[in-house]
């Protein structure tokens, strides 16, 4: 059984310079239970990489691993090639890792430049502890992020009046504002209609366009089919392969989710 | 602003019945005013019976604002009224000379109303946040705690009290004053700080405004010690107003305070509403209070009268709910 290994390794291993991203012999455990082991995975530069797997197949976990809600009890992260700690949310958006998590955070009574700018409102004026938001740059950018995301929307718009496509894209919105290097995406379409649907997924498109790197965690076959550009597939805690959507039809995928083998 | 008004949308009718439903309260006073003026015209006859009216709505209107903030952030305070007989009273023996008389000084007076209640306030936010008690239940349990401390305390009046420490309250060019600019204050702090907004977030999803990045205990102490702060200063003015401490001092406020917030658009579950639009609903309920005082009806039907005030606005509440649901639903799916 493997125990926390905290010691700092000065020679991090040369890293593919594509490799934003590398898990090394990861594991977590939860009292006895064993969520995780044997974690090796790279996340490339640019590429939408999916997360897929059985309930129970540690998705979640290594989510929460690369997101900083949860620490691995063994194994390192390495971020272009240098080794990284992290223990909450906040150390991982410092290194530029923002999660949109499947029930959105949304403040449904609030607008979406409120929203966006929940907690990081530019402000124009500070002394001490008083600061004053400056609300015509928050809308202005607001704006700007929102028609990035090609989204018709006014950023004055009440968020609880959204359909399920434009609520999951302000939610979206957010985590762009922090200019992310990683975008962590949680079952973003699984509670969407079929409109809702395609239009994240167009979206989702045109920011690996710009550049971004994105994880999905999916349940959904033709989200991963047609969205991803690798497939990691998690069985009983351990990557039971990493394959192109190419090289695989629903059914090996199915055998790999459900069995762990093609 | 955070919340939707009808300039964000281009529909002329649906923009004016919205700014309508946001901003309720003035149109009612307009009406009340009107009212007073046909049936009770001594309520307004000069400058010196409105600033009466005022005068005595200061007190009212500081357990409003404490009441209000609390409501913003989806949480109740009952013990607004108590905070403030409570603070009062401490004040008052510790200032009075045949009593405690610990000080003689007007300051060292308004610092422990102040703290006393501010104290009170922050212990009702740690139990809340910290134990994960019901807002409600919490803030009941100290409503008779607090309202049975005061009494305790002293069953008589006390009265010797410093002229500096009642100066306060008893004019009414401060009192109002300073009502006025805290009204004023706060709403900046609502409308323009992150502070605000967190209060706002808070009160629209807690769990949302934790993944963000608030810290929502934290936050629910600061409502919490804010609304005591303001029910300390609702003790220090309502002291002021009759320079006497009564045991019954502020007592049976909290339902005013919560009639006043809501009519005034405080959202019942939090996350809406503004303070400039609590502060109509202290002068409407001071308008009635005032108007029916004059026109000769009975203590006993002016409290029904108060209670009958507070289902209106409930109803009222629900109605403007429904119907902005309504128009923004249709614009949302235009």
């Amino acid at each position: 059984m493997s125990t926390t290994d905290n010691t700092a390794r000065p020679d991090a291993p040369d890293a593919d310079p594509e490799t934003l991203i590398r898990f090394e012999n990861i594991e977590k455990q939860f009292g006895r239970l064993v969520a995780l082991e044997n974690i090796e995975l790279e996340i490339e530069e640019g590429e939408i990489l999916a997360l897929v797997g059985d309930n129970g197949a540690g998705k979640s976990t290594l989510m929460n691993i690369l997101c900083g809600v949860h620490q691995q009890t063994a194994g390192h992260i390495y971020y272009r090639g240098e080794r990284i700690t992290f223990s909450n949310p906040s150390g991982a958006r410092d290194l530029g890792i923002e999660t949109v998590y499947q029930d959105l955070a949304l403040m449904n009574d609030l607008d979406i430049a409120s929203n966006v700018f929940m907690d990081q409102f530019p402000t124009r004026f500070e002394a001490g502890p008083l600061r004053i938001i400056d609300w015509a740059t928050t809308y202005e950018r607001t704006g700007e992020i929102l028609e990035f995301l090609n989204l018709d929307l006014d950023p004055h718009s009440e968020v609880s009046f959204l359909s399920g496509g434009e609520r999951q894209l302000v939610a979206i919105a957010r985590a762009i504002s922090f200019d992310p290097e990683l975008l962590i995406l949680d079952e973003p379409t699984s509670a969407l209609s079929v409109a809702g649907t395609e239009l994240v997924q167009e979206r989702m498109k045109q920011l690996r366009e710009e550049g971004h790197t994105q994880v999905v965690v999916s349940h959904s076959f033709e989200e991963v089919f047609d969205l991803a550009d690798r497939i990691a597939v998690l069985y009983q805690g351990e990557i039971a392969e990493v394959v192109s959507p190419d090289e695989v039809d629903k059914r090996t995928l199915t055998n790999l989710i459900t069995t762990g083998r093609r | 602003m955070s919340v939707v008004t009808s300039l964000d949308f281009d529909g002329g009718t649906d923009g004016v019945v919205l700014t309508l439903l946001d901003n309720m309260i003035w149109p009612i006073l307009a009406v009340a005013v009107l009212g007073a003026l046909v049936f009770v015209p001594q309520t307004f006859t000069n400058l010196r019976s409105i600033e009466l009216l005022l005068h005595s709505s200061v007190g009212l209107g500081f357990l409003v604002l404490a009441e209000s903030i609390c409501l913003i952030s989806g949480h109740f305070d009952l013990s607004v009224g108590s905070i403030a007989g409570f603070s009062a009273m401490f004040a008052a023996l510790v200032l009075s000379p045949s009593n405690w008389a610990v000080f003689a000084s007007p300051v060292a007076g308004v610092v422990t109303i102040l703290l006393v209640g501010a104290l009170i306030g922050v212990v009702n936010g740690v139990f809340i946040s910290k134990l994960g008690i019901n807002p409600f239940l919490q803030t009941l349990a100290f409503l008779i705690i607090f309202e049975g401390a005061k009494i305790s305390l002293s069953s008589l009046p006390v009265s010797d009290l410093p002229s500096g420490y009642t100066a306060i309250g008893a004019s009414a060019e401060v009192a109002v004053g300073a009502l006025l600019l805290t009204f004023l204050v706060v709403a900046i702090l609502m409308k323009r700080t992150p502070f605000g907004q967190s209060i706002y977030a808070l009160g629209s999803e807690k769990e949302s405004a934790r993944a963000v990045g608030i810290d929502t205990d934290r936050m629910i102490i600061a409502v919490y010690g804010l609304s005591g702060l303001f029910a300390g200063v609702g003790g220090l003015m309502l002291t002021g107003y009759t320079t006497v401490v009564s045991p019954d001092t502020a007592s049976g406020l909290v339902f005013p305070a919560f009639a006043a917030s809501v009519i005034g658009g405080i959202s019942l579950f939090g996350g809406r509403g503004k303070v400039s639009g609590a502060l109509g609903g202290v002068l409407l309920l001071g308008l009635v209070q005032t108007a029916l005082n004059l026109s000769g009806i009975g203590v006993a039907q002016i409290q029904a009268v108060n209670g009958l005030i507070l289902l209106i606005a409930i109803l009222l509440y629900n109605t403007r709910s429904n119907i902005r649901q309504r128009i923004l639903s249709a614009e949302a799916t235009q």
